[in-house]
């Protein structure tokens, strides 16, 4: 498994290194601009990130845990931001909101829409999890005379992290893809720097090359984060070594 | 007249049309170990699933040292429970299931101090050697360490029932504690059950399949189907000298299996 994938990067880290040196002088040219690109498109990742899991868990705890109003707020948040489009949604923000007097910078447009929309979906995701701990872990909790508030968040939330976890690295991969929707806004991100170099001066295999790398790293973390936050936290389900 | 330990006072329990258990009246006293037997479906489980509160109740009350469980008095009226109220009263319960339920992202010590500490509000230190104490007395003291998906069976059910009696209840209901075990560890567990049933600490109701067993322990045995008790008595007079048409049944199949 990870013999391949180093190669695989180590031959297109080579392959990139050599074009590199080939056109060193407009790497130099184009590369400062792509930088400044990589840098948005992180910084937006990374708060989008967050907010997303934010709204992911709150929502989804609301929808199973809350009484009828709350799960009610928290079911139609998930049916509004997932059933519109995150391109829509990105105009609303920063186009429509501000005939209503609502102005934000477009970085702010853009991690609310971001995290808001990936975090309807991610919402639904908690609560399956939360919902598939089975029913017997409520029975004891009640049996040892255990608050609800406890019972969530001391035994049913810790074995629903560990649920969740596969989908909502599969959803925040998206969302890393999803952030090059921010040039939308005015934003210059990794991938809108990359069209503007690639009319300025038309090395379009390196500049894309560079963009698409980024992109498959960023990808990766995430990736090998996911993996070890599910075996960090189903370490209880191994067989003892001592 | 003392009151009972636990009271049924026309107890109904009901999923939509099916009458699962039909104004019960039932009480176990203090110290008192008491075995219910039945068919599946007789009910017999329900009665500590609604005596637990897992379940609620249509009608009737259920009482806990003269005091109702389900519902309170306001203004010298039975009014539904608090929250609150039922938390007070079911302070006396525990409860050992059929599938253990232990916490699977907890050691077998984590689990015994879980609710101690974060439901009474017990000092760790406290809680912990408390805990010990329990797991030394169910012989697991050295698997304190040990999560439950790296126990056996038998070894799981010991720590669940180390873990209810943390909570230091003065009730104990057994829910067919040894129907989900291997056949060579059932001994294991109802040897803790025997010794908890002799101390005479605890006042136990018990669901069991095991009818050796239910003899041995029991003060009385009581029958239940479809929903009602139909019949019961000393353990020795009970199996012996069943009256019931229905019970003979039950017992010539479940003795011819054995």
């Amino acid at each position: 498994m990870a013999i391949p994938r180093i190669a695989f990067i180590f031959a297109i880290t080579a392959f990139l290194a050599g074009l590199g040196v080939a056109t060193f002088s407009e790497l130099r040219i184009f590369l400062p601009a792509l930088l400044r690109g990589a840098v948005v498109t992180v910084q937006v990742s990374v708060l989008s990130i967050a907010l997303f899991l934010l709204t992911a868990f709150v929502a989804g705890i609301a929808r199973a845990f809350g009484t009828a109003p709350v799960r009610w707020s928290a079911a139609i948040f998930v049916e509004v931001f997932r059933g519109t489009s995150l391109l829509v949604i990105l105009f609303w923000f920063f186009f429509v909101l501000p005939e209503f007097g609502v102005v934000m910078p477009p970085m702010v447009a853009a991690v609310l829409g971001i995290g808001l929309n990936f975090g309807a979906y991610g919402a639904e995701v908690v609560r399956g999890a939360v919902q598939s701990v089975p029913r017997g872990q409520t029975e004891a909790s009640i049996a040892l005379n255990m608050t609800q508030f406890k019972r969530m968040t001391r035994i049913i939330i810790p074995q629903a992290v560990v649920i969740t976890i596969p989908g909502l690295s599969n959803l925040t991969i998206e969302l890393i893809k999803a952030t090059a929707l921010v040039s939308a806004v005015t934003l210059t991100d990794i991938t809108f720097a990359s069209v503007q170099q690639n009319q300025l001066h038309y090395r379009t295999l390196e500049i894309f090359a560079i963009t698409v790398l980024l992109y498959y790293c960023l990808a990766q973390f995430i990736r090998f984060g996911g993996g070890w936050l599910e075996d960090h936290f189903s370490r209880h389900l191994k067989p003892r070594s001592a | 007249m003392s009151e009972p330990k636990i009271r049924f006072d026309k107890v109904l329990k009901a999923y939509g049309p099916l009458k699962v258990l039909e104004d019960l009246d039932f009480h176990v006293d203090a110290s008192e170990v008491v075995t219910i037997i039945g068919p599946s479906g007789s009910g017999k489980t329900t009665v500590l699933r609604v005596l637990m509160t897992l379940e609620p109740i249509q009608g009737g009350v259920m009482y806990v040292d003269g005091e109702p469980l389900n519902m309170m008095m306001s203004d010298g009226q039975l009014v539904p429970a608090s929250k609150a109220h039922v938390r007070r009263i079911r302070d006396k319960i525990g409860m050992v299931f059929q599938s253990f339920n232990l916490f699977p992202h907890m050691t077998a010590l984590e689990n015994c101090i879980e609710a101690p500490i974060h439901s009474k509000g017990m000092a760790k230190s406290k809680a912990i050697d408390e805990s010990m104490d329990l797991l030394a007395m169910v012989g697991l003291a050295d698997k304190r360490d040990h999560y439950p998906s790296q126990l056996s069976g038998g070894q799981q059910q010991r720590v669940a029932i180390a873990r209810a009696l943390a909570m230091r209840p003065e009730i104990l209901l057994f829910d067919e504690p040894t129907s989900a075990l291997d056949p060579e560890m059932v001994g294991e567990v109802l040897s803790v059950i025997r010794r908890l049933a002799e101390s005479g600490d605890y006042t136990i109701l018990l669901v069991t399949h095991q009818m050796g067993f239910a003899r041995d322990v029991s003060d009385r045995v009581c029958f239940f189907d479809g929903g009602r008790m139909v019949e019961q008595g000393k353990p020795e007079a009970l199996f012996g000298h069943p009256r019931n048409e229905r019970l003979k049944q039950f017992l010539s199949k479940v003795l011819e299996a054995v």
